[in-house]
């Protein structure tokens, strides 16, 4: 007999402190993706500022990105994007330097590996990236890397994946915690079920990593036409007066950062916050997840 | 008497289904679709497993290649106890078919198709969301689109020649382990689509479990991810405190009891699974139906 069902078990996202570790790996294909106006700096700054390890690992070498041209953009950008992980606290970046928005043909299997080899040898205990399901993503780069880092990250803890590994004397390790992002406004492909307050410091923090990125935000031109289109309304915004129109898009672009983050926090009933997938050590055996929560114990 | 007997016997022949379930590795089919499948034969249908991948990774302390021929061994073992009669191994590496032709596996899939004509397929959602698993996606995939190709004979064109007629499935299951939360949520109104359905596996509950337990390898190697786990976060879990075959066997049961109890929610049953099902109806637009 088949019985028709239809239930939602989706409910609102849930608050989620930091998980226990102390290491931190962020794969992301781009040089300006750890902080965005969908998440993530937030959280890396609240990581770092715990205390924790964080890596960034850049799969694309950003060519694309920005008005001057791929070699002078490539080069801009990783140097952006140094400056904003450190803004973050993040101790260092890799790129992959694949060749941006060409990741679509890559090898899969390739790219993974090299995900296998970092988190092997960083044995981070969350990552952060794009969420692989996410729906409507017209990025190529975020669907690839997030289709391989859905797999590296409990592959790596496979011994019989990739063993030449094991000759550099690194071990298999499994990343038990992920936080996924995507954007909340394509469809409904991604549908946060956690939160994160932030706290004021990691707000600002999340403001100057995005604003780093000079070559594809807090552009002036973008300030001026701000300030054309207001004066033809008869209208000023008081903090601009005075400022040059690359100190006025930079104080737009924070004030973006601080807009959304207060945005989730207002939709999650607190100051500041970011939104995620969040997936916790054994969601991965829904069948066992109720037992283990009952039956384990310290040691 | 005896002629009824035989009578009932062949109408039971005349109308029994023949299933073909494809799966990228066998817990994946054990553990989302093992009851109900073991229901359907028990009903008198006759069953074939075609099982894309070797399962050379999935394992503890073992190299690719025993863990391939112990998967393999043990797939037929749990088939057999779920009643399924002949498992077919297309024998791609486990991890890999992110980098193997879809159109390649598709066409493995469907010579499979057209060689037993199903009345029914079981195949892996490929829009389930969070399964890590990606192979379980692409095997969807690629089962999803051979049982649409099978029935157009511009596909595969020689198989004709080796008398491989065109054949259409009429009713589809995807199955998939409950990991996506909408996996409740019909796909949309409209009649074309899939629809979330649960099947009652409570009469097939202990022999799932034995298919579940058969398959030994990925059980140890689950079981020891979980201890090394708690281990590294100074827990224990009291059952895996000496992980053996009884303590494995007991958590391959839990297991098997967890996702019976998840599939049950909102139900009448006590124990059961949970597939989209494209029955009968399905691509006919109901417009079209009373005509």
């Amino acid at each position: 007999m088949i019985i028709p069902v239809i239930s939602i078990f989706l409910m609102a996202p849930r608050m989620v402190n930091l998980p226990p570790g102390k290491v931190l790996m962020v794969l992301q294909p781009h040089h300006d993706d750890h902080t965005t106006d969908y998440g993530m700096g937030g959280l890396i700054a609240k990581f770092t500022e715990a205390g924790w390890e964080a890596w960034y690992v850049r799969a694309s070498n950003d060519e694309k990105d920005g008005a001057n041209g791929y070699a002078h953009n490539d080069m801009i950008n990783l140097r952006e994007s140094l400056a904003g992980t450190r803004e973050l606290g993040m101790k260092g970046v890799y790129s992959l330097n694949w060749r941006n928005d060409y990741m679509d043909p890559i090898p899969l299997n390739e790219l993974r590996e090299q995900l296998i080899l970092l988190i092997r040898k960083h044995r981070p205990d969350v990552v952060l990236g794009h969420d692989p399901w996410g729906h409507y993503d017209r990025n190529p780069d975020h669907r690839k890397v997030a289709r391989a880092e859905a797999e590296a990250v409990w592959m790596a803890g496979l011994s019989n994946v990739h063993p030449e590994h094991f000759e550099l004397g690194l071990k298999p390790h499994r990343v038990p915690y992920r936080f996924y992002k995507a954007r909340v406004d394509y469809g409904r492909g991604h549908e946060a079920n956690a939160f994160v307050e932030l706290t004021e410091s990691q707000v600002r923090k999340k403001q100057k990593a995005y604003v780093a990125h000079r070559n594809v935000y807090a552009s002036p031109a973008m300030a001026r036409s701000v300030r054309q289109q207001l004066e033809a309304q008869g209208l000023v915004i008081p903090e601009l007066e005075g400022k040059s129109d690359e100190e006025a898009a930079v104080m737009i672009e924070e004030w973006h950062m601080d807009w959304i983050s207060r945005k989730r926090g207002a939709e999650n009933g607190v100051r500041y916050a970011e939104i995620y997938w969040f997936a916790d050590e054994f969601d991965s055996l829904p069948g066992l997840k109720e037992y283990l929560g009952a039956n384990v114990v310290k040691k | 008497m005896r002629m009824l007997a035989l009578f009932l016997l062949l109408a039971a022949g005349l109308w029994a289904k023949t299933i073909l379930i494809v799966a990228a590795d066998a817990p994946d089919f054990v553990l989302a679709a093992g009851g109900a499948v073991a229901a359907m034969i028990e009903a008198g249908d006759r069953a074939i497993l075609v099982r894309v991948t070797n399962e050379d990774k999935d394992s503890y302390g073992l190299t690719a290649e025993e863990t391939a021929l112990r998967s393999r061994a043990e797939c037929e073992q749990a088939a057999g106890i779920l009643g399924i009669g002949k498992v077919v191994h297309l024998g791609y590496r486990a991890g890999e078919l992110g980098g193997v032709s879809p159109t390649e596996i598709r066409d493995r899939i469907l010579f499979q198709v057209r060689l037993h004509k199903p009345d029914v397929m079981f195949i892996p959602n490929p829009y389930a969301e969070y399964v890590e698993q990606l192979d379980r996606h692409y095997v969807g995939m690629a089962a999803e689109e051979a049982r649409r190709a099978a029935a157009l004979g511009n596909h595969q064109p020689p198989h004709e020649a080796v008398g491989l007629k065109t054949h259409h499935t009429p009713e589809l299951y995807y199955y998939a382990q409950p990991v996506d939360p909408r996996r409740r949520e019909p796909e949309s109104t409209a009649t074309f689509v899939p629809q979330p359905v649960v099947k009652d596996i409570a009469r097939t509950f202990a022999k799932k479990v034995r298919a579940a337990q058969a398959l030994k390898t990925s059980n140890h190697a689950m079981a020891m991810r979980v201890r090394e786990r708690l281990e590294a976060t100074g827990r224990r879990l009291p059952l895996l405190d000496t992980v053996d075959d009884a303590s494995v066997a007991k958590l391959a049961e839990l297991n098997v009891a967890g996702l019976a109890k998840i599939g049950a929610a909102d139900s009448p049953y006590r124990m059961a699974e949970e597939f989209h099902y494209a029955g009968k109806d399905f691509q006919v637009p109901e417009k079209l139906r009373a005509k």
